[in-house]
């Protein structure tokens, strides 16, 4: 490939990307853009902002944020459990539990959150904020068993074998061996994890009922309600965990020199 | 069964079990066994959803712009990941929309494609457009273009990366052989690379259509209200004042499971193909 060929893909490639974010970037910090105008004529600096301390977003961040967290911790324990047994057991159930990871992820949220509303509601759990975090572990759950299985499938076993042969017990195994090992891998879980429950919509409304209300939620109604300055505003906001998480992951990798 | 399966079966059904019960309840609710409205077993909420041409017309549009948009993302994820494997720059531009949440970049997408949006501005300023009612309804449009371009922006994100991985584990060996026995660029690229990542990619390939399936945050922003969209089909009907109407919801529901199911014995089968999959 020529260098011209490249710098046109590179030009390219950053047009298709970025032209969204900046759209949605110069709105969010424009509290007027009117149409033909094809830039903002002026920005505002503090009214534009003044949308982040209304006590609605605030509080809407603050249930995604526990919420998430909260996901992102119990979606990894979940997962790393059943990826740990399951890489023990024979070739058909291992098979059968990647389909069924495989299918509480790319199921639609809102076709099996149907059901899941009626049971939550039977439960108690309905329009709650412990029934919307059931509803948002059962797709976080299914990505971080696969997630769990890539790593401890490319885990040495040798090395745990090796601990019980010099008379390490199974407990020190866990604690000397493979939670040493396993934590950065935990933390990216939990990250991942976070960020699935995070960006969380359908399940959150059908769940939630409306009374929960998460950041996506609150950026659904500003929008629908015409505010699409306190929209994108929120929308950047909605969007810089995952930018964060992103960068991290991008230096771990480069670290590791893995492709990202 | 076996002994060493007792403990993997019991984890996998406990992180199925809202699933399967959710599942369940949504079989018993579709023949009128449970939910509102529920009194003997019928099929009237079945017949009532199948039998409905608004059903069908939202399954077809919402399985058309799906493919759409996965065979777009698909084609431009190939194209960049073969020309910026070797880049940091282009691999990191390459995946940034990961970032950007599902309804944020329907936001993203209703300030650039509606009427009044960022290119009818561009179109405008350019003497094309004197007014925006001249700009074509690019959203909740019945061609769901806006949708399309939308789904195409998040998943190119997901199957770019997944390509690059494929591309960097790629035996480089046989292309030297083959272009020492006289092969040309094109045909390498067709006879070697192509097949090996098409192997490689096609299983992240279904994941991507079958997660536009489902997807509910875009439709909701960008999708017109007919033909409706799976998703806000199940929505609607879920929370339709008629009480009656909610048995809809859950056959709806029911008929998206089982096409994602069938996508996902179909991404089954294909891992059985590729070889060094465990069986």
């Amino acid at each position: 490939m020529t260098h011209a060929t490249h710098r046109f893909t590179l030009l390219a490639l950053a047009g298709w990307v970025l032209t969204p974010i900046v759209v949605l970037a110069l709105r969010a910090v424009s509290l007027s853009w009117r149409y033909p105008q094809i830039m903002p004529m002026a920005t505002a600096s503090g009214g534009a902002f003044e949308a982040l301390a209304d006590p609605r977003l605030v509080a809407a961040a603050a249930t995604s944020f526990w919420l998430a967290l909260a996901t992102g911790v119990l979606g990894t324990v979940l997962g790393f459990v059943t990826a740990r047994l399951v890489t023990r057991a024979s070739g058909r159930l291992q098979q059968l539990t990647w389909l069924g990871a495989l299918f509480l992820v790319v199921a639609p949220p809102l076709a099996s959150g149907v059901g899941l509303q009626v049971v939550m509601l039977s439960l108690g759990f309905g329009g709650t904020v412990l029934g919307v975090l059931l509803a948002h572990l059962v797709p976080a759950t299914g990505y971080l068993t696969l997630f769990a299985a890539g790593i401890l499938g490319s885990m040495q076993s040798g090395i745990e074998d090796e601990a019980r042969t010099l008379g390490a017990s199974r407990l020190q195994v866990w604690t000397r061996v493979l939670l040493p090992q396993l934590a950065p891998r935990f933390a990216e879980s939990v990250v991942l994890g976070a960020l699935i429950s995070w960006g969380q919509l359908a399940l959150t409304l059908l769940v939630g009922g409306g009374v929960v209300r998460t950041l996506p939620v609150e950026l659904l109604s500003l929008v629908r309600s015409g505010n699409d300055q306190a929209g994108a505003l929120a929308a950047l906001v909605l969007s810089l965990p995952p930018l964060l998480g992103l960068g991290l992951l991008v230096r771990a990798t480069r670290r590791t020199g893995a492709a990202l | 069964m076996t002994r060493r399966n007792v403990a993997p079966l019991a984890a996998v059904l406990l992180i199925a079990s809202p699933v399967i019960v959710g599942v369940a309840y949504t079989i018993l609710a579709a023949l009128g066994l449970r939910g509102a409205g529920a009194s003997e077993l019928t099929v009237r909420h079945v017949a009532a959803a199948l039998g409905g041409w608004d059903t069908w017309r939202g399954v077809g549009w919402t399985l058309a712009t799906a493919a759409v948009a996965t065979a777009v993302a698909a084609a431009a994820a190939f194209t960049v990941a073969l020309r910026v494997q070797q880049s940091p720059l282009g691999r990191l531009l390459a995946v940034l929309p990961l970032a950007v949440p599902h309804v944020a970049a329907a936001l993203a997408a209703l300030l650039l494609l509606s009427q009044s949006g960022w290119v009818s501005r561009l179109t405008h300023a350019a003497g094309l457009t004197p007014t925006p009612a001249d700009f074509p309804a690019l959203v909740y449009d019945r061609f769901g273009v806006s949708l399309v371009l939308a789904f195409a922006w998040k998943e190119f994100a997901y199957l770019v990366l997944t390509a690059v991985a494929v591309l960097g584990t790629l035996d480089r060996a046989s292309d030297e052989v083959a272009r020492t026995l006289g092969a040309s660029a094109r045909q390498v690229f067709w006879r070697i690379t192509w097949p090996q990542l098409w192997r490689g990619t096609s299983p992240a390939v279904i994941a991507a259509f079958a997660f536009l399936i489902g997807q509910y945050e875009m439709p909701a922003l960008l999708a017109p209200s007919t033909p409706t969209a799976l998703p806000l089909l199940i929505y609607e009907r879920s929370v339709d004042p008629n009480l009656l109407r909610r048995g809809e919801a859950y056959v709806v529901a029911l008929l998206a499971l089982t096409l994602c199911a069938g996508l996902i014995a179909a991404h089954g089968i294909w891992r059985r193909r590729l070889p060094g999959v465990t069986r």
